[in-house]
C-alpha cells in the first residue's frame, strides 16, 4: 500500500516546485532531502559560513580536463543549490534547443523554445524577475519582466565604457531579485551576500518561493534522508514500488504511486545507477545512456584595476549588466559555442571568487595595500561559455564506497578543443574590453566549472536519452527526473530559470 | 512576511568557536583563542606554529588573527569543516591528513637555519622546495594563503581594516 501519492527526492528548486504544485492539486507528497533543514533565519552573512550551504555529503570523485566542481556547485539542505545561487535568470535562446540539427554536435532538445516559453512567462510572474527586456536586444520572445531592472552602480558604469568603446551592447542583467517589494518579499539591499543565501527574501531562492507554498499545501519534508535507490515492482518491472533511504543510521523504505528524482545532477544519476538489479539494468539504462552527457559551463573571471572608484562591494553577486552580443553565432571563427558576459559582480576580498584570492602572486607586506586599493578600484566580470554534450562525459558508480557502504559517484568531464578555444578567445576579448574601459592592470582567473547538467538527459527516444520531454524515465511508468540533469544542451546561460520552467511544465503534465 | 531589513534576524546565530583553553572549553574567536593559549585538537603545537608562521608570511596579520586555531578548530569539525579546501578538491574528511602533511613539510623546511618563512613561500609558489612530499607545494601555498585571507580579512573586523562596509543581513556571531 502506498504511503504517498508522490515521493520527491531532493528539496531543491525543481523538487520543491513540484512538491508545491502537486500538493496544491490535492496529492499527498513526501520530500526526502539528504541535507539539513534550513530557513531564511539560518543564512549568516559570511563567505566562510556560506560554505555550509554547499555540498556536504559523501565525496564525489572528479576526473577529466574540466572537472565539474561538485563541492562548489552543489548544495545541501532545504532549497538545495538554489539557496546559494545568484538569481541570474536568463532564458535559453531558440538556437540552444537545436545544436545537433544546426551544427551536428551534441543533442537537440525534445521540445522547442516555443513550447517552453509559456512556462518561462508564467514562472517569471510567480517568482518575480527584475530587468529591462527592451534593452536585451538578443532576448528570445517572451513577456516583459514584472519588475524594473536593479540599479547599475559605479563598477557597472565603469566597465560598460569598455563595451561601448568596443561597439558592444550591454543591458541590465535580469535577476530573480526584487528591485521593489514583490509578492510580500522585500527589495534588495545590494550588499552582495547572495552566495551566503538571502535572508530577507529579496532573491527568489526556494526557501521563499516554493517552500512556503509546499508547507501550506501539506507537503511532508524529511531531512537527513539519503536515498540509496528506487526499487521495481517484482511483477511489473516498469513500475517503481518504493524508495530505499538512510536516516539516523537506519535503512527505511517508502512506497508511493509516483517517484520524482530531483537530487541535482550527480546524485540523481547515482541513485538511478544504484537501482539496477542482478537481472535488470538500472531504470533508463537499457541502452547504456544513464549518466552520459554530463555537462558544465566553462567559466572565468576578468579582473581589472581602474583609476575611477568602482565600489565593488555594492550590488549583487550575479552582476549588474549583461552582454549576449556573441551568443547566437555558435560557429563563429575561433572555436565553438555561445558565450555571455555577466558584468560587475559584487565581490569580496576573500573566498574562492574574491579578489584577494585572484592574485596569489601578491604576498607579504604588499597584500594589505593592494587589498585596500582593490576594495575601491577593482572591477570584474564573468564569462559563461557553452558546453556540448558528449557521451563519454559521464557519471558512473565508483568502486569506492562511503562510510555507509554506498558507492560514491564518479564523474568524468572533458571539454573539447574547440570549446576551450572559444573560452580562450572570449577571455582574451574580455581583457581587451577592460583595457578599453581604462583598466590599468588586467588579469584573469582560471577556467572553472560553473553549473552541472546532464547525466539523465531528456530526448525523443530511448536509444539516445534517459527520459521523455516530461522527465519520465523511458522504461518506467511512474519514475520521473527533474532538474538540470535533464538538459540535453547547456547554452551559455545560467540554468535555474530553465530548470524551473521545465519543472512547471512537468507539474502541468502530471496534474493533467 | 515578517522579515524586516538589515537589522533582521538576530536569532539566527552560528555556534561560537569552541577552544580548549587552560583545561576548559571556551567559546572564543580564533584571535582570542590564540592569545589565551589554546590547546589544538587535531594538529600538534609544532604543526600549528609552522602553519601560522608561513601563513603570516603570505598574509601579514594572519598569525595574530588566529590562523592556527582557525584551521585546527575547523579540522576538528570533520565533515562540517568550512575551510576553503572543500572547494579545492580536498574533501572535508580528508582535510586532517592534508593539513598535517603540509605542516610537516613546513616544519622540515623551516628548520633549516638559513630558510625564512618568506623564502619558503617563494619556493612553494614555484614548486621548487627541495624537501617536500605529498600535496604539491604550490597547491599548499594557494590553500594556505586563502586560509590566511579568510581569517585576516574575511571577517567584519577584516572588512573594517580595509574600509569596506560589511553590511551583514545576519551578523556572524563569530568571525565566520
Amino acid at each position: 500500500m502506498s504511503e504517498a501519492d508522490t515521493v520527491i527526492v531532493g528539496a531543491g528548486a525543481a523538487g520543491l516546485l513540484l512538491a508545491a504544485r502537486l500538493a496544491e492539486a490535492g496529492e499527498k507528497v513526501t520530500v526526502l532531502e539528504a541535507g539539513p533543514e534550513r530557513s531564511t533565519q539560518d543564512l549568516i552573512s559570511s563567505q566562510i559560513w556560506a560554505r555550509k550551504l554547499k555540498w556536504s555529503g559523501p565525496a564525489v570523485e572528479e576526473a577529466g580536463n574540466h572537472p565539474v566542481g561538485h563541492a562548489f556547485n552543489a548544495g545541501s539542505g532545504t532549497g538545495g543549490s538554489a539557496v546559494h545561487h545568484y538569481g541570474v535568470w536568463l532564458r535559453l535562446h531558440e538556437s540552444d534547443f537545436t545544436v545537433a540539427t544546426d551544427h551536428g554536435v551534441g543533442l537537440d532538445w525534445p521540445l522547442s523554445y516555443e513550447e517552453l516559453r509559456p512556462y518561462y512567462d508564467r514562472i517569471q510572474t510567480e517568482v518575480g524577475i527584475s530587468g529591462d527586456a527592451t534593452q536585451e536586444i538578443w532576448r528570445p520572445k517572451g513577456a516583459d519582466y514584472p519588475m524594473s531592472a536593479l540599479p547599475v552602480f559605479s563598477q557597472g558604469r565603469v566597465i560598460q565604457e569598455g563595451f561601448n568603446a568596443k561597439g558592444k551592447h550591454t543591458a541590465p542583467l535580469p535577476l530573480a531579485i526584487n528591485s521593489r517589494p514583490y509578492e510580500g518579499r522585500a527589495s534588495c539591499l545590494y550588499d552582495g551576500w547572495c552566495d551566503a543565501g538571502c535572508p530577507i527574501g529579496a532573491l527568489a531562492n526556494p526557501l521563499v518561493t516554493w517552500l512556503p507554498r509546499a508547507t501550506v499545501a501539506g507537503v511532508k519534508l524529511v531531512h537527513h534522508a539519503r536515498v540509496i535507490r528506487v526499487e521495481r515492482n517484482a511483477n511489473n518491472p516498469q513500475q517503481i514500488d518504493q524508495v530505499r533511504y538512510l536516516k539516523d543510521g537506519q535503512v527505511n523504505t517508502l512506497k508511493a504511486n509516483r517517484f520524482i528524482i530531483a537530487a541535482f545532477t550527480v546524485q540523481t544519476a547515482r541513485i538511478l545507477l544504484s537501482s539496477a538489479d542482478d537481472d535488470r539494468p538500472a531504470p533508463g539504462n537499457r541502452f547504456d545512456q544513464l549518466g552520459r552527457y554530463l555537462t558544465s559551463h566553462p567559466a572565468g573571471t576578468i579582473f581589472g584595476l581602474f583609476e575611477k572608484e568602482t565600489q565593488p562591494h555594492l550590488g549583487v553577486t550575479g552582476g549588474q549588466l549583461l552582454s549576449h552580443d556573441d551568443y547566437d553565432d555558435k560557429s563563429a571563427p575561433g572555436g565553438f559555442g555561445s558565450s555571455q558576459w555577466l558584468i560587475a559582480n559584487a565581490i569580496k576580498p576573500h573566498d574562492l571568487l574574491g579578489y584577494g584570492t585572484s592574485r596569489p602572486d601578491i604576498v607579504g607586506p604588499k597584500v594589505k595595500p593592494w587589498l585596500e586599493k582593490a576594495a575601491k578600484h577593482i572591477g570584474n566580470m564573468t564569462l559563461v561559455a557553452e558546453d556540448i554534450a558528449q557521451p563519454d562525459n559521464r557519471i558512473t558508480l565508483s568502486k569506492n564506497t562511503d562510510q555507509d557502504g554506498i558507492p560514491l559517484a564518479h564523474t568524468y568531464h572533458d571539454l573539447s578543443a574547440d570549446l576551450i578555444s572559444r573560452w580562450d578567445q572570449r577571455m582574451a576579448e574580455g581583457q581587451g574590453i577592460f583595457r578599453a574601459a581604462g583598466a590599468t592592470d588586467v588579469w584573469q582567473g582560471p577556467r572553472v566549472p560553473m553549473h552541472i547538467m546532464g547525466g539523465t538527459v531528456m530526448g525523443r527516444d530511448e536509444l539516445h536519452s534517459v527520459t521523455d520531454s516530461f522527465g519520465r524515465v523511458h522504461d518506467t511508468d511512474n519514475l520521473f527526473v527533474a532538474g538540470p540533469s535533464l538538459f540535453p544542451s547547456t547554452g551559455a546561460v545560467n540554468p535555474t530559470f530553465t530548470l524551473t520552467a521545465l519543472a512547471d511544465r512537468q507539474a502541468d503534465h502530471l496534474i493533467g | 512576511m515578517g522579515l524586516s531589513r538589515r537589522k533582521v534576524l538576530a536569532g539566527g546565530g552560528t555556534a561560537l568557536g569552541t577552544f580548549l583553553i587552560g583545561g576548559r572549553w571556551v567559546d572564543a574567536s580564533p584571535k582570542t583563542a590564540r592569545e589565551l593559549g589554546f590547546t589544538p585538537q587535531v594538529l600538534t603545537a609544532a604543526q600549528c606554529e609552522a602553519l601560522e608562521v608561513t601563513g603570516d608570511a603570505l598574509v601579514p596579520g594572519a598569525l595574530k588573527a588566529g590562523l592556527a586555531p582557525f584551521i585546527d578548530s575547523q579540522l576538528a569539525l570533520g565533515s562540517g569543516s568550512k575551510l576553503i579546501a572543500k572547494y579545492l578538491g580536498v574533501d572535508p574528511l580528508g582535510q586532517q591528513s592534508f593539513y598535517r602533511a603540509i605542516a610537516d613539510n613546513l616544519i622540515i623546511n623551516l628548520a633549516h637555519p638559513d630558510t625564512t618563512a618568506e623564502q619558503l613561500t617563494g619556493s612553494m609558489a614555484s614548486d621548487s622546495v627541495s624537501e617536500w612530499v605529498g600535496p604539491p607545494a604550490s597547491y599548499a601555498f594557494f590553500v594556505l594563503r586563502a586560509d590566511a585571507l579568510d581569517v585576516t580579512y574575511g571577517t567584519p573586523e577584516g572588512f573594517a581594516a580595509l574600509n569596506i562596509p560589511y553590511s551583514a543581513n545576519i551578523q556572524p556571531e563569530t568571525s565566520w
